[in-house]
């Protein structure tokens, strides 16, 4: 009677144990599906981190060159008044027709300046220069985009 | 006992789930270009005066004129130049940003 207990506690016990091994068996079945998961989500989080970086340091390039150019057109323009020992004062006595026509000019092209970095179109012509001649001396880099500067 | 329960045994379970909803595309125009009055400038000097004053005259233009120094006209450009450079790194800053963070609406 005592050996009759024994065995079926014993294939009882067994039969609770397989059904354990299945239950453990399909959750390491669900957990290595979501680990493969979490890692292909970590790759694409990774891959979109590495292109946001490039993004950012292309735009920092970017306005850094800006920035260059900025100086560059400031300097310029500074040679204009003061290069070498001109005075512009004096030389609008001495020429005052002439200086008269060439700051005009240069008011225009200054102007002209503004509207493009407010947002305005550029002409056919000004996407053309590439001539010292016909760019405008003020903000080359904006106004003609096709000029490559040259001595 | 089932007609009581309404075929049913239990309380159903109410499922509460989120849905991310994106924030609305801010979409402003951008502004429109200027479009700028063109100025005239004289140079007047000691010995041309008289004769300016008599052409503004002649062309019915009020006799004055509001004047700069040689190194004020310099100043006024250079401040000019300042001005514009700020205007286009605003502008360059903006669209970097909506390039950033709105790419599919830039490329549009």
């Amino acid at each position: 009677m005592a050996i009759a207990i024994m065995m079926i506690v014993g294939i009882a016990g067994a039969g609770v144990y397989v059904f354990k091994l299945r239950a453990d068996n399909a959750t390491l079945k669900a957990n290595q599906a979501q680990l493969e998961q979490s890692i292909e989500s970590q790759k694409k989080v990774l891959e979109q981190q590495k292109q946001d970086f490039n993004a950012i340091m292309e735009s920092n390039k970017k306005l850094n060159n800006l920035i260059t150019t900025f100086k560059k057109d400031l300097e310029d323009l500074d040679k204009r008044f003061n290069k070498g020992k001109r005075d512009v004062g004096k030389l609008a006595m001495d020429r005052t027709g002439a200086i008269e026509r060439i700051i005009n000019k240069g008011a225009d092209n200054a102007a002209r300046c503004l509207e493009l970095a407010s947002g305005a179109e550029h002409t056919e012509e000004e996407m053309k220069a590439t001539k010292k001649s016909e760019i405008n001396p003020e903000c080359p880099a904006l106004a003609n985009p096709g000029y490559v500067a040259y001595e | 006992m089932i007609l009581m329960t309404g075929c049913s045994f239990g309380e159903k379970r109410i499922k509460i789930f989120s849905v991310e909803e994106p924030r609305a595309k801010l979409n402003l125009a951008n502004p429109d270009a200027l479009t700028l009055e063109k100025v005239r400038w004289i140079i007047i000097t000691s010995e041309n005066a008289d004769e300016v004053f008599k052409k503004l005259e002649e062309q019915g233009i009020d006799p004055v004129l509001f004047g700069l120094t040689d190194q004020d006209f310099e100043m006024i450009a250079k401040n000019f130049a300042q001005i514009r450079q700020k205007l286009q790194e605003t502008n360059n800053l903006l669209e970097e940003y909506k390039k950033y963070y709105e790419p599919e609406e830039t490329k549009k």
